[in-house]
């Protein structure tokens, strides 16, 4: 168990699957060298196959005895799906003013499969009680995790002072156990380095006092950061004091981090004649149940009834955090709380380059004494 | 009737013998410098010696796929040859494969061919050799790996190029310039997949990468027997493994890219002695090629009561998995010498094969604060003599079939 462990909250009600995330998270960290494919943050659209194609029936995590199940490796082409790239040099090469221009702009190979590759089709018979939402998904870095459990060269490690799940790519020599070991498949072989990557949480953002690009970058303002033991973050709101915010298959047993806020309203169904069906919804409580287990019952409950005391009172505090006013809220990052980590492990900190989401509980206004944006 | 059984089992014992008598005596040649795989010096001079290599199943890992194609593995035969100049030795091994499986850069669930020559660091003190494959607690193993690789492995973190770092459409090269960019990284790449280790136990393996392992391997594939030859040649002496007394403890490693195999999925031979000339000693000789001649009857009964509740092997399956290594090729892989040693001092050599966050219900040996580990095994040395001997005789008989 790590110290503390910094954990991502996403409200599913709101986001709309625009991928800026899935943007923000590629050009950073995964765009080149043997991490084409990856996608360390994905957008799915729920129900659907997902990325890598039907991962949730790859096996691994934890059975109820505790012990860790063999999973399945998914396959580049078939699973993930090639990144394919189009023939910009052709295109520039071609005679377009000749009689018979060939066809422009083609991908450089046929696309198997990639990530978000059933966007929109959802399930349901249109228009009668067709639904889906969208499920951005990253590593969630599990209190348990299960490519951990499954490394047999003890290359992956929980940060102490975060609980940040990583891979020392000294020690890493490209077994592949892990990915079998993470039931949500959050972990990736590079096949250039032949070692295992995977979602840093953006550790290095977070040390300098930026939320990870992900959350920062999110235009549905879905996602909120911070650290569980830290009763002011309104993860710890979401996740501990309304518990509205529930892990994605707890039922792996590998005790994930990122919290989701499930979609709470959906549209009600149409009969034959095309009339509603009242209090009827949309999206099947089964698959809510099947992806956040029992909790979801309570926390839809919990959702309409602030939302009712809201539209009463107007006052609700949950109504307020989950209509995310300002990234000064959502994200509350702890500074000073790595300044001290790094000082006693005799390192050299990270100077601050953004004081507005720094407020954790370790870290005193004072201590930030100055504000600088690189220019 | 009995004396026609006695006599069937000396020649069964003395066939097994001589072919896993694990003794590789090396030739004397001018000089390894130029030796590759295929060389006409390793046709014309070589004296292969016949090894077995077992399935390594002391644990299961967690790999579906791979687990339902090696769940009835069997042992191969390998050849196994030692050659030196005076300065270096150089181990080379032939095994078959009927499939060439190579590396090949965009893959995520296939594995490459491969093979690793394990030298005991110390076999000085032969009936102290270090686990097998992977060394254990205060008796390290140097570990030279090689994989068959298809074509150039551009390992950027290796080399630290950063400047090739930069996928083809990053960079501002165009047209001609990018041809020349996308050469440029390819001959970076172009290396072969060879690296060297110590090791003091699992998930102790350390790549050596400073450049003080002095080595060279080489691999290649004959199609037309089916064969992948193997080769590894290292200095003598170096800060990693030292002869005793002109000999070698070396064990080989052979990895199946068709059956999904690498890490732990894999066949390994027991100690084999590489006598270098001059080498006159019998101790090691003895060790790596002891048959215990004890009643394997009483000893599978005397298992089967003392055993059977924690361990497993074919046979004997009713432990819950994960209590304890599994069995199954004890007989292939360790020596006699070994066995005895894990029944009267569990202590001695504690297997950390497993992960214990994998299975925490099983804990086979707890960690002190040291990181010293203590087995979850007692002694078994309140047994007699004979009893102990009994059963490393059994022990020594289980091993998967040798594939025909
Ligand atoms: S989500 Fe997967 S990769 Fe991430 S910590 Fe959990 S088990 Fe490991
Ligand atoms: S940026 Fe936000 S709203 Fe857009 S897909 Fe990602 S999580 Fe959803």
């Amino acid at each position: 168990m790590s110290k503390r462990q910094l954990a991502m909250v996403m409200d599913l009600n709101k986001c709309i699957g625009c991928q800026t995330c899935t943007v923000a998270c590629k050009t950073q960290w995964t765009n080149r060298n043997g991490r084409e494919y990856m996608y360390w943050n994905n957008v799915e659209t729920y129900p659907g196959d997902g990325y890598p194609k039907k991962w949730m029936e790859l096996g691994g995590g934890f059975d109820a005895a505790g012990d860790l199940q063999p999973g399945i490796i998914p396959n580049i082409e078939a699973d993930y799906g090639v990144p394919w790239d189009y023939n910009y040099e052709s295109l520039a090469e071609q005679n377009l003013l000749s009689d018979k221009p060939e066809p422009g702009f083609r991908p450089d190979q046929s696309p198997t499969w990639g990530p978000n590759w059933d966007e929109d089709q959802g399930d349901g018979n249109f228009p009668m009680d067709n639904y889906f939402f969208y499920l951005p998904r990253i590593c969630n870095h599990c209190s348990n995790p299960g490519c951990l459990s499954a490394c047999p060269r003890d290359a992956i490690f929980k940060r102490e002072e975060d609980g940040v799940v990583l891979v020392d790519l000294d020690r890493c020599q490209g077994y592949r156990y892990c990915i079998a070991g993470c039931p949500y498949k959050k972990i990736y072989f590079n096949p250039k380095i032949s070692k295992s990557e995977k979602c840093i949480l953006c550790f290095p953002r977070i040390e300098q006092g930026l939320p990870p690009a992900c959350a920062q970058s999110c235009v549905g303002r879905i996602r909120f950061v911070g650290f569980l033991d830290d009763e002011e973050s309104q993860v710890y709101k979401l996740v501990h004091k309304y518990k509205v915010a529930l892990p994605l298959r707890p039922d792996y047993g590998t005790q994930p981090n990122v919290y989701y806020v499930p979609p709470v309203d959906t549209p009600p169904k149409f009969d034959e004649n095309g009339k509603i069906i009242e209090g009827s919804d949309r999206i099947p409580m089964e698959e809510l149940e099947k992806l956040f287990g029992p909790a979801v019952h309570d926390a839809i409950k919990t959702i309409k009834a602030e939302r009712e005391k809201r539209k009463k009172t107007g006052e609700s505090e949950l109504m307020d955090i989950l209509i995310a006013y300002q990234h000064q809220d959502m994200f509350r990052l702890d500074h000073n709380y790595y300044v001290e980590v790094a000082k006693k492990k005799g390192m050299k900190p990270l100077p601050l380059v953004d004081e507005r989401y720094v407020a954790g509980k370790h870290t005193k206004p004072s201590s930030i004494s100055h504000f600088k944006v690189h220019a | 009737m009995k004396r026609v059984v006695t006599i069937a089992a000396a020649l069964s014992l003395a066939a097994s013998f001589s072919i896993a008598g694990n003794v590789v005596t090396a030739v004397k040649v001018k000089s390894l410098k130029h030796l590759k795989c295929g060389s006409k010096l390793i046709r014309k001079y070589a004296k292969f010696q016949k090894v077995v290599v077992y399935p390594q199943t002391t644990v299961h890992l967690n790999d579906k796929k791979a687990n339902e194609l090696n769940k009835d593995a069997k042992a191969k035969v390998v050849e196994v040859a030692a050659f030196t100049d005076g300065k270096n030795v150089a181990i080379v091994t032939r095994w078959p494969d009927k499939t060439k499986d190579v590396y090949k850069g965009y893959k995520s669930d296939i594995y490459p061919d491969g093979f690793a020559v394990q030298f005991a660091s110390d076999a000085s003190k032969p009936e102290k050799l270090p686990y097998i494959g992977m060394g254990s607690d205060g008796r390290p193993v140097a570990i030279y790996l090689r994989k068959a690789y298809g074509q150039g492995v551009y390992e950027p973190n290796g080399n630290g190029d950063v400047a090739h770092q930069v996928n083809e459409h990053n960079t501002n090269n165009f047209g001609k310039n990018l041809k020349k960019f996308k050469k440029e990284v390819k001959k970076l790449g172009v290396r072969p997949y060879q690296k060297a280790f110590v090791s003091e136990g699992f998930r102790s393996m350390t790549e050596i990468k400073d450049d003080s392992a002095n080595y060279r391997t080489d691999m290649h594939y004959v199609k037309k027997y089916h064969k992948w030859g193997g080769m590894v040649v290292r200095p003598i002496k170096d800060a990693y493994a030292k002869p005793a007394k002109n000999e070698f403890a070396v064990a080989i490693a052979v990895w199946d890219g068709k059956e999904l195999q690498r890490d732990g999925l894999k066949r390994l031979s027991s100690w084999i002695a590489v006598k270098l000339p001059g080498a006159k000693n019998k101790a090691l000789e003895k060790v790596v090629s002891e048959r215990v001649g004890g009643d394997v009857k009483k000893g599978k009964e005397l298992a089967m009561t003392n055993c059977a509740s924690c361990h497993r092997w074919k046979g004997a399956e009713m432990a819950p998995m994960y209590m304890a290594p599994d069995l199954s090729n004890i007989g292939g892989q360790a020596t006699a010498a070994y066995i005895k040693e894990s029944i009267v001092d569990p202590n001695a050599v504690v297997v950390p094969g497993y992960n214990r966050n994998s299975h925490p219900n099983f804990a086979w040996y707890t960690v002190d604060d040291k990181g010293h580990r203590t087995s979850a095994m007692p002694p078994f040395n309140y047994l007699k003599p004979q009893e102990i001997n009994d059963l490393v005789a059994y022990m020594q008989t289980l091993k998967a079939e040798v594939e025909k």
